[in-house]
């Protein structure tokens, strides 16, 4: 790869907490699978995006570093523990400002950041201050979805105005969550800002999907 | 959980399709097939988009304004059976309106040379994926198997193909207005091309679609005014000028592998996305500029030098001159010709690891192949050069025309006759053909009238010449053509 060539970072936030486990959990691994086969057979996305997967649950861990598509290898993923959310976004700070190349006098950057947080259940920790550590550090274009009843659309609010919720954290919604991410990415891989800053577009969510205000 | 539905359409017809749970999406529309996969209905992401204006746009371009459906069909003037069916292989063209369930478009599929196969990559499954030219162009390349990449013969013959497609929609006053890789399938193996999602198209008359076009295809005047009110008259609009800069991109990139703006040049440092806006709108420079090499990349090869002078001028005016003054752009017309003579002009490279195959001999009499310095073979060769007589100077004669000929190399119509040039309507016919038996070469007329042999003679059809260095065959009719042989 040249050293001109741009990356479109994409940073999966996964809960990994005791209630996604069984059929949920199950549900990821398959979705974070077939993301892996539809991205690998979009030309677009197979040459520019980047796949990271950060997972949280007592705590945040970044179980793949930013990885090119080819390479990606999936995660072990094992659900049990409480959900730090605050823990995973600043972790997630700390990922960007290491992994994302950014726009200097002498290099080319890497697109802003894509950003996919999934939840199933209201944060355990500190996770304003986990905003707030993230939004002095970078800049991303994130899309927070929350996953059934129990998770918590106004603390996503919180962080990104692109939110939207599922009715029930099922595999048929999970499933269909992990499509629309590999549209989105897909997209995103081709389109150009309108406008540079300019907030993204993305594909309608999935049916059933709710966009919440 | 795939379902079966009927779409009704506006010709009254109704058609099944499979209701798929995540059906392929792209910005503005989604796919469903039919049963048999002989057909696609295409519903938008978003209905309200589907407004009126992209209805009537939509009857015209499925009525007059469809060179894929004969005239008497109620297709474009001017088509008949024949051409409709060779627009039929150069896109996939609307077929129908969808009125129910909602508002949709009937397309054909497209072939299935155009869909890669089981044995296409040893590293992806890419079964059943359609080859979106970006698979050719970038560095997944290194991801297909070597019999799906073709070699220069064949990238120039869908250059050709494309060429002419959007010379069609242009001479119909139409423009695609979203050339892309994305919209344009290729099949390099066998040098052909398919230009899709037509239904974006700049109609006459009809108010134009809310395209800007897709990353590194856009024309540089579009981004750089695309934040302009729509109704402000600096704003550029996607058409036939911006479709100009796409089709060079594309050719460029089939040729090069390559986008030939994407170079190493800082424009932002605030943003990759500032830096994009300008790097592909208004900074926008060539990274081959002759004079302002800021934009170049290290070891950039081949370049256009490597693909003869014809190419190198067009290329020129669509990056050099034509970037920033749309009026400069070569026309599609342009493109078709050059390229066509670009690919006469063709030799086979003597090296069978050569990724190209194929090379334009810069010297004829010590060709080198300019990709692998692999010596051609000369004898393999000869070359026609062709003269026709100028206006109003008898006897003053002009070269419009050369060819490198191998054994077996058929000479059509558009070679022996200065006014006729290679594109649909040109008859296939073999007008000639060389051939080399025991170290001599022969020209064996099939029907070209009035042939008249170096030495004076008739050359009657179905009648072989032998073939000297520097022989003159001459047609006797009026505005006839010289042949001069170079072996």
């Amino acid at each position: 790869m040249s050293d001109f060539m741009r990356r479109l970072p994409v940073y999966l936030l996964l809960d990994i907490s005791g209630s996604m486990a069984g059929e949920p959990i199950e549900a990821v691994k398959v979705g974070i699978s077939t993301l892996l086969t539809e991205l690998r057979g979009d030309p677009q996305a197979l040459e520019t995006a980047f796949l990271s997967v950060i997972t949280f649950n007592s705590s945040a861990r970044q179980v793949i570093p930013l990885t090119e598509i080819m390479l990606f290898r999936e995660p072990m993923l094992q659900a049990g523990g409480a959900t730090a959310l605050g823990a995973a976004l600043s972790l997630l700070a700390d990922c960007i400002k290491a992994e994302v190349r950014r726009s200097t006098d002498t290099q080319k950057g890497d697109w802003k950041p894509l950003v996919f947080i999934l939840t199933d259940g209201a944060p355990t920790d500190d996770w304003k201050a986990g905003i707030d550590i993230l939004n002095r550090s970078s800049t991303a274009n994130i899309i927070a979805c929350a996953a059934g009843a129990n998770a918590d659309p106004t603390v996503l609010k919180a962080i990104t105005p692109n939110v939207v919720m599922m009715n029930n954290c099922s595999s048929g919604d999970l499933s269909r969550f992990f499509a629309w991410v590999s549209t989105s990415v897909k997209v995103s891989s081709k389109s150009l800002d309108s406008k540079p800053g300019a907030g993204i577009e993305l594909p309608p969510p999935p049916q059933g999907f709710v966009i919440v205000p | 959980m795939n379902k079966l539905a009927t779409a009704l359409t506006v010709s009254g017809r109704k058609l099944p399709y499979v209701i798929t749970d995540n059906p392929p999406r792209g910005g503005m529309k989604y796919t469903y097939f039919s049963p048999d996969k002989k057909y696609v209905i295409q519903f938008y992401n978003n209905p309200s988009d589907a407004d009126l204006s992209i209805r009537s746009r939509l009857e015209a371009i499925i009525g007059k304004y469809n060179p894929t459906k004969s005239h008497k069909q109620g297709g474009a003037v001017g088509v008949d059976e024949k051409l409709a069916g060779y627009f039929s292989k150069r896109y996939c063209w609307p077929v129908d309106i969808v009125v129910q369930p909602e508002f949709g478009i009937v397309s054909p599929c497209y072939p299935s040379n155009f869909f890669f196969n089981q044995n296409s990559s040893r590293f992806l499954n890419l079964d059943g994926k359609d080859k979106k030219s970006n698979w050719f162009t970038s560095s997944n390349r290194r991801f297909l198997d070597k019999s799906e990449l073709g070699d220069l013969r064949m990238w120039i013959q869908m250059s050709v193909l494309l060429a002419r497609s959007v010379r069609r929609l242009h001479q119909a006053g139409l423009a695609h207005s979203d050339l892309s890789n994305n919209n344009v399938l290729i099949d390099p193996r066998t040098g052909n091309c398919i230009v899709i999602d037509i239904d974006s198209l700049v109609v006459p008359g009809i108010y134009p679609p809310e395209v800007a076009g897709t990353r590194g295809y856009i024309a540089p005047e579009v981004l750089a005014t695309m934040e302009l009110p729509r109704r402000d008259p600096r704003r550029v609009i996607p058409g036939s000028k911006t479709d100009l800069h796409a089709l060079a991109v594309l050719i460029y990139e089939y040729l090069f592998f390559r986008n030939p703006l994407s170079g190493p040049k800082i424009f932002s440092s605030v943003s990759a996305e500032e830096d994009d806006f300008l790097g592909f709108g208004e900074k926008a420079l060539f990274i081959e500029h002759p004079t302002d090499r800021s934009n170049r990349p290290r070891d950039l090869f081949p370049t256009v030098d490597d693909y003869g002078e014809i190419l190198k001028n067009l290329f020129h005016r669509a990056f050099v001159e034509g970037l920033h003054n749309p009026e400069l752009r070569p026309s599609a017309l342009e493109w078709e010709r050059g390229l066509t003579r670009t690919r006469d002009r063709l030799m086979m490279c003597q090296n069978p690891d050569c990724v190209y195959g194929w090379f334009i001999p810069k010297d004829f009499t010590n060709p080198v192949c300019p990709f692998c310095k692999t010596n051609g073979d000369r004898r393999s060769v000869i070359k026609f050069d062709f003269y026709t007589e100028v206006k109003g100077h008898p006897g003053q004669w002009r070269k419009y025309s050369e060819m490198t000929a191998a054994k077996d190399t058929p000479l059509f119509l558009w070679h022996i006759r200065p006014n006729v040039y290679a594109d649909e309507k040109t008859d296939s016919d073999i007008m000639a053909y060389t051939a080399f038996t025991q170290n001599k070469w022969y020209l064996i007329n099939n029907k070209i009238e009035g042939l008249i042999s170096p030495k004076g003679s008739d050359v009657p059809f179905g009648t072989a010449f032998q073939m000297e260095d520097g022989d003159i065959f001459k047609t006797a009719q009026t505005g006839g053509i010289i042949i001069e042989v170079r072996l």
